[in-house]
């Protein structure tokens, strides 16, 4: 059975890329800030902070001894704050970078150790189109995903040894708690920059995901996939 | 604390396990004294971080030790820890220690 590792799955789009996964016959090992929302005799769920290195490095080892090593990895975690830079406090800095950048390169680490045995190794981090369209008041999170992208175009140069592939997609904005309180103009401002101007779907998620994660899929590393349309 | 005849008893089974993983042939012996990594040492980089990797593991399930070889110390030391299986040897100690 192949283990696949999700970040960020007490809701939003972890939580359903969780299930999908769960349902397609996956081991899927989960985590979050809190406890977690899902129950499932394949389901296993850590709580901790994505920033916080001994409590990844226990993760990777308790993935170890249970399963044997991982095969997928995607690290959807993720936080925002949408406020002028001039109203951005040096703290909300912090934790935006911890979680975003801290907390991608220590589960791409941790889990990559972990895959050297498998023959279909993946890793799929989570940028946003907030990054591409420069959008006014997400400085600090567009810089913490640009920080991702390329981290993503690098580790895939370095993990293409132990061919593991390491890609990254973009979604635009869908429903999720993360865009929560944007006032309509600004939505509707920008999916005015998307080819395809509609609202995104967890379900457009899944099937970039799920691309990246087929074997056929073994030549494609260091790309991001930015959805609607958006380049 | 593990003692260190076990310690270098853990790393030569871990570069015995990647020598024959890697195909590499260059090891006549493997004792405290043998050459891992560095001008014309036999192991290339990848094989360097797959051997940490390997040890780290090893550490974790033989001694039940959480250890990070590669650490600011590792990086920043004037003679690497990873030269030899002896100064390797060494690192462990200090880190399961620690």
């Amino acid at each position: 059975m192949n283990t696949i590792v999700i970040t960020g799955t007490r809701k939003g789009i972890g939580k359903a890329l969780a299930e999908y996964y769960l349902n397609a016959g996956w081991q899927v090992v989960g985590c979050s800030r809190g406890e977690g929302s899902i129950t499932h005799t394949r389901y296993l769920h850590f709580a901790l902070d994505v920033s916080d290195e001994d409590a990844v490095v226990a993760m990777a080892r308790f993935i170890k001894k249970q399963f044997g090593g991982v095969d997928a990895l995607l690290n959807n975690a993720g936080i925002a704050s949408m406020n002028h830079a001039l109203l951005t406090p040096a703290s909300t800095v912090n934790r935006i970078l911890q979680t975003n950048v801290v907390g991608t390169f220590l589960f791409c680490r941790e889990m990559a150790k972990l895959m050297r045995k498998s023959d279909c190794a993946r890793i799929v981090n989570f940028t946003t189109v907030a990054h591409p369209l420069n959008l006014e008041g997400e400085a600090i999170y567009a810089a913490s995903k640009a920080a991702v992208e390329s981290l993503t175009r690098i580790l895939a140069r370095e993990l293409g040894e132990l061919n593991i592939t390491v890609n990254a997609v973009g979604p635009t904005p869908i429903e999720t708690d993360l865009i929560r309180g944007v006032p309509k103009e600004k939505m509707d401002a920008l999916l005015a920059r998307q080819a395809i101007r509609r609202m995104g779907e967890v379900r457009d998620v899944i099937n970039a995901v799920d691309f990246y994660l087929r074997p056929e899929s073994d030549f494609i590393t260091g790309q991001v996939l930015y959805l609607g349309g958006v380049t | 604390m593990p003692e260190r005849a076990e310690i270098e008893a853990l790393v030569i089974e871990s570069v015995q396990l990647l020598a024959e993983d890697f195909e590499i042939k260059a090891f006549d012996k493997l004792d405290a004294s043998t050459c891992l990594y560095g001008a014309d040492a036999p192991l290339d980089s990848m094989a360097l971080v797959n051997l940490i990797a390997d040890i780290e593991d090893a550490v974790s399930e033989k001694f039940d030790a959480s250890i990070a070889l590669a650490d600011e110390k590792a990086m920043s030391a004037k003679n690497s820890p990873f030269r030899n299986i002896g100064s390797l040897v060494e690192a462990v100690a200090e880190r399961i220690e620690a």
